[in-house]
C-alpha cells in the first residue's frame, strides 16, 4: 500500500514562503516547475542546485564564490534538520533546491520539503515499505530524487519508482522497478534528461540482474531497459559460463550517473558480478559488471563500455559518479569522462568512443599498479603477497568532485588492508550471495583527502584522516574544497594546497554523502547530512 | 593488571550492549532451537548482519557474536538490542517482525557453542590479594580499582588467553587501550591510553586516570607508543603458583553459559 500524507498547512506555508521570498519571479512560480532545459543549464541560477551533482558533468564543483579560502574559517551552522531515522550506515543522500525549497530523501523512503533558509517542514512523506525486503532490509538507504517539473522522483527500497507533487508530498503515480523479493531495491538518485527520467537499480549483491531503466515523467511508464548483464546469444554473453549465471549476474547501476547533451550519451557505473566474493562459478570476465557504460539517452542502446576490473572476486562495484570534463592530453585538447575507481586506478576515457586515455593508480594499492594494453589491470598481488584494499575498495560511491580552472581532481581515498575469504555458496533468490568474508586490519587502514591532476595522476597534495572515510567531496569557484571524515567532521580546504580552513565536529561519521551549495538572500549556504542530522552552513550575514 | 585485547574488550563492549532492555524473559525462547527456526535466520543472518559481523558471525566491523551467551548474553536481551539497536553505533534498529527476530536469534545461538570446561586449579582467595596488590591500580572489578585498563568485571578468556594477557600484555592491545604520547607546545610530556582521535584532534587518559584532550595544532608531537602501558608480569613478578590463584580469582567472574550475571 502507498502512504499518502498530505499536510494543508504545510502546503500553505509553502506556497506563502515562496510568494514571500521575493526572490522568484511569476514564471519560476508556474505549475510546471523546473523544466528540463534549466535543469540541463545546471549552475545557472545560483539558487539552485536542480540534480543530484549539480550538473550533468558530475564535477560537483559550484561556481559560487562568496565563501573562499580567506573567509572559511568564519563559517558556522545556521540550521539542522533532523531526520529523526536513524540510519544504518550515514545519512547518504544529496538535498535539491529550487526556489527556497529544499527537497531531501533519508533512510527508509522518507522525503521532506523543508525552507531551505531554516530546515522547518513543509512536508514530509513516508512510503510504507513491506516487512520482507531484501536488498532494501541490508541496505534502506536513499541517495536523493531527480526533479522535473512540480514532480519529484523517488526510488525506494521495494523497488520502486514514486513521483511526488513536489507542493504536497503526495503520490502522483508509482511505478515497480522489479521484485524486491529477489534481491532488487532503488537506492540512487533519478537522473532526469530531457523527458525521460533515467534511473538505476541496487541489489547485485543479491541474485539479480542488473538494468538502467528510462521512465516517462508523465505516466511513469517505462521506455527503456538496459541491462547490464547480457541475455543468452548477445554481445557479452561469451564471458559467462552460462544463462543460468547470467541471469543473476549482479551489475546493479545503484549511483548516479552523468549526461553529455551534445553526445546525447549516458555514463553510468555498473556494480559487482554476483556471487561476490567465491567466483570458480561464474568464470569469465563477466561482462558488463564493473564497468562504466556509455548508453543512448534516447534508445538505451549502449554505444561503448570499458570494464575496469575483469572477473571481479573483491566486491569492487564500478559505482562511481563518472565526471565529465575538457583536458589537455598529450598535446591535444580532449573531451573526457573521468573515473576514481574501487580498484585503486584512476581512468580517464575520450568520451565519444571510451578510447582510454590515462589509466594510473591514485591509490597506494599492491594489487596492481599498471594497465595492461587492453586497460586491464595487471594483477601483481591476487592477495597471496600481503594485504588487499577492502571491499569497499580505494574509494567508494561518496562523489568526487573536479575544479576544471585548477585542474584538480578532488577525492576520498580509502588506503586499507584486508584479506578475502571466499566461500561456494548454494545461490538462493532473495538471499544475499556474500560468498565469503572479509577481514580488514584496522591497524593498517587509514583515509586519505587527495588532490591529483588527472592529465597524469600525479598528487598534488593530501590530508590524512585517521580511518578509512566514506564521505564525499564538492569544490567551488572560489578555491575551497569542502570534505568529511569517518570521525564526523565537516571540513573546508584550500584547493590550491590542501591547507585546512574549518572544521565543524557533526557527531556522526560523513558517510555516502557529498556537500552541495546554493544562494539563498545574498549568502551562500553549504549542506551536509550526517548520522540523523542535515546542516546548514553560511557565512555570518554581512 | 593483564589484559589481552581485542577479544576481550570486544566482548565487554557487546554484553554491555546487550544489557539494553533485559527483563523477566531470560530464558530461551520458546520453540527457539529447532532446525527450520535456525535455517531461516541463517537466511535473515547473511542478508542483515553479515555485512558487519562477517558470515561466520566473528566480526569484521562489528563485533563477535559466537559467543554472546557464554558472555551471559540472554535470548530477550539479544531481542531487545537487534529491536532497539545500539544508539551512537552503526548497529541499527530493525522493525523486521519478531518472528524474524526471534528465527535470528535462534541462529545466533546455534553459532555460540558450549564453552569447553577447563579443569580448576588456584586458590581465588590469594587470587584476590594478587589482584588488589598487582592488579588493581589500573583495573576494577565490580566498581573497585583503577580505569587505566580495562575493566574485569567480566571474564571470558580461556586459561591461556588470560596466561598470555598477564605475561605478555602487548601481544593485543584493546581499542581504548593503545598506549600514547603526546608533547604539548609548552613542553609537557603526557603518556596514557588512546580514547579517540580524529585530524585535528586527540583524547586520552593520563596515567594518573586524568581525561585529557588537545587539539593536534597546540602539539609539539602526538606518538602511538609500541607495547602496553601494562609492564609483562613475569615468573618474577608473579609467580606461577600465584598466576594460578589469580585466574582462578578472575574466572569467579565468569558467568554460567546461558545465565545473565546477576542472577541466580
Amino acid at each position: 500500500m502507498i502512504a499518502r500524507r498530505i499536510d494543508t498547512k504545510a502546503r500553505t506555508a509553502l506556497l506563502a514562503v515562496v510568494l514571500g521570498s521575493g526572490l522568484v519571479t511569476a514564471q519560476d512560480r508556474a505549475p510546471s516547475g523546473l523544466t528540463s532545459q534549466e535543469i540541463a543549464q545546471g549552475y545557472k541560477t545560483p539558487t539552485r542546485w536542480p540534480t543530484y551533482s549539480g550538473d550533468y558533468t558530475g564535477q560537483r564543483h559550484t561556481p559560487l564564490t562568496q565563501i573562499t579560502p580567506a573567509n572559511a574559517h568564519r563559517l558556522s551552522a545556521q540550521w539542522t534538520f533532523q531526520t529523526g531515522i536513524i540510519p544504518r550506515r550515514g545519512y547518504e543522500g544529496t538535498p535539491l533546491v529550487v526556489d527556497g525549497v529544499m527537497y531531501l530523501t533519508g533512510p527508509f523512503n522518507t522525503a521532506w520539503a523543508v525552507d531551505a533558509r531554516t530546515g522547518r517542514q513543509f512536508w514530509r512523506y513516508r512510503r510504507d515499505l513491506p516487512n520482507d525486503l531484501t536488498y532494501g532490509a541490508v541496505s534502506p538507504v536513499n541517495r536523493g530524487m531527480g526533479l522535473l517539473g512540480n514532480r519529484l522522483f523517488l526510488p525506494t527500497a521495494d523497488a520502486h519508482l514514486v513521483a511526488l507533487d513536489t507542493a504536497s508530498g503526495n503520490v502522483v503515480w508509482d511505478t515497480v522497478l522489479a521484485d524486491y523479493k529477489i534481491g532488487y531495491a532503488a537506492t540512487a538518485a533519478p537522473l532526469v534528461v530531457k523527458d525521460k527520467v533515467i534511473v538505476g537499480i541496487s541489489g547485485g549483491d543479491f541474485p539479480t540482474r542488473g538494468f538502467l531503466d528510462a521512465y516517462d515523467p508523465q505516466t511513469g511508464k517505462r521506455l527503456w531497459r538496459f541491462y547490464t548483464v547480457p541475455g543468452p546469444g548477445e554481445p557479452g554473453s561469451d564471458t559467462w559460463p552460462g544463462a543460468d549465471v547470467m541471469a543473476r549476474g549482479g551489475g546493479a547501476t545503484w549511483v548516479t550517473g552523468v549526461y553529455d547533451p551534445e553526445l546525447n550519451l549516458l555514463y553510468w557505473g555498473t556494480g559487482n558480478p554476483n556471487p561476490l566474493y567465491y567466483g570458480e562459478d561464474r568464470k569469465g570476465t563477466n561482462l558488463y559488471t564493473a564497468s562504466i557504460v556509455a548508453i543512448d539517452a534516447d534508445t538505451g542502446t549502449l554505444k561503448w563500455y570499458h570494464q575496469f576490473t575483469p572477473h571481479d572476486t573483491h566486491d569492487w562495484d564500478s559505482n562511481h559518479v563518472p565526471v565529465l570534463a575538457e583536458l589537455p592530453i598529450a598535446g591535444q585538447q580532449r573531451k573526457v569522462v573521468m573515473v576514481a575507481n574501487r580498484n585503486g586506478f584512476f581512468y580517464v576515457f575520450d568520451r565519444a568512443n571510451g578510447k582510454l586515455l590515462v589509466g594510473k593508480p591514485f591509490s597506494d594499492t599492491t594489487w596492481a599498479r599498471e594497465l595492461d594494453a587492453n586497460g586491464h589491470p595487471i594483477v601483481l598481488n591476487d592477495g597471496s603477497k600481503g594485504c588487499l584494499p577492502d571491499q569497499w575498495g580505494s574509494t567508494n560511491h561518496m562523489p568526487a568532485s573536479y575544479d576544471p580552472a585548477r585542474r584538480l581532481f578532488f577525492v576520498t581515498v580509502r588506503e586499507t588492508c584486508a584479506a578475502y575469504l571466499p566461500v561456494k555458496e548454494e545461490i538462493v533468490p532473495g538471499r544475499i550471495s556474500n560468498s565469503g568474508t572479509v577481514r580488514r586490519d584496522a591497524d593498517r587502514s587509514y583515509g586519505v583527502l587527495r588532490a591529483i591532476d588527472p592529465t597524469n595522476v600525479e598528487r598534488k597534495w593530501e590530508f590524512k584522516y585517521p580511518t578509512p572515510t566514506m564521505a564525499g567531496t564538492m569544490s567551488t569557484a572560489s578555491g575551497v574544497v569542502f570534505a568529511g571524515d569517518n570521525e564526523g567532521n565537516f571540513m573546508a580546504f584550500d584547493a590550491a594546497t590542501g591547507k585546512n580552513l574549518w572544521f565543524y565536529p557533526t557527531g556522526a561519521p560523513i558517510w555516502g554523502a557529498a556537500a552541495m551549495s546554493f544562494m539563498l538572500d545574498g549568502r551562500q549556504y553549504v549542506v551536509i547530512g550526517s548520522g540523523t542530522n542535515v546542516t546548514a552552513f553560511a557565512l555570518p550575514p554581512s | 593488571m593483564p589484559m589481552n585485547a581485542k577479544v576481550v574488550l570486544s566482548a565487554l563492549l557487546l554484553v554491555s550492549s546487550f544489557a539494553v532492555g533485559a527483563n523477566a524473559q531470560d530464558g530461551p525462547f520458546p520453540g527457539q532451537q529447532n532446525r527450520g527456526a535456525i535455517a531461516s535466520g541463517g537466511t535473515l543472518y547473511q542478508a542483515r548482519c553479515a555485512e558487519c559481523h562477517g558470515a561466520d558471525g566473528k566480526g569484521v566491523a562489528g563485533h563477535d557474536l559466537t559467543r554472546l551467551w557464554t558472555l551471559g548474553a540472554t535470548d530477550e536481551r539479544v531481542f531487545q538490542t537487534i529491536r532497539n539497536g545500539v544508539p551512537n553505533t552503526i548497529m541499527p534498529s530493525s522493525t523486521a517482525p519478531d518472528g524474524e527476530l526471534r528465527a535470528l536469534i535462534a541462529y545466533l545461538r546455534s553459532l555460540n557453542g558450549p564453552a569447553a570446561p577447563e579443569p580448576l586449579r588456584g586458590n581465588a582467595e590469594n587470587g584476590e590479594r594478587v589482584f588488589a596488590t598487582s592488579c588493581s591500580s589500573c583495573h576494577a572489578i565490580n566498581g573497585r580499582g583503577g580505569r587505566l585498563g580495562p575493566d574485569l568485571s567480566r571474564i571470558s578468556q580461556s586459561r591461556a588467553q588470560l596466561t598470555e594477557a598477564i605475561r605478555s600484555p602487548a601481544s593485543s592491545i584493546a581499542a581504548g587501550y593503545q598506549p600514547v604520547t603526546v608533547i604539548t607546545r609548552d613542553g609537557e610530556t603526557v603518556k596514557g591510553a588512546l580514547k579517540g582521535e580524529d585530524a585535528f584532534s586527540v583524547q586520552l587518559m593520563d596515567t594518573t586516570q586524568r581525561l585529557r584532550a588537545y587539539l593536534k595544532s597546540s602539539l609539539k608531537s602526538f606518538v602511538r607508543d609500541p607495547g602496553s602501558l601494562m609492564p609483562d608480569y613475569g615468573p618474577s613478578r608473579v609467580s606461577e603458583s600465584d598466576l594460578d590463584d589469580l585466574i582462578r580469582y578472575l574466572s569467579t567472574f565468569r558467568p554460567p553459559a546461558g545465565r545473565p550475571r546477576g542472577e541466580p
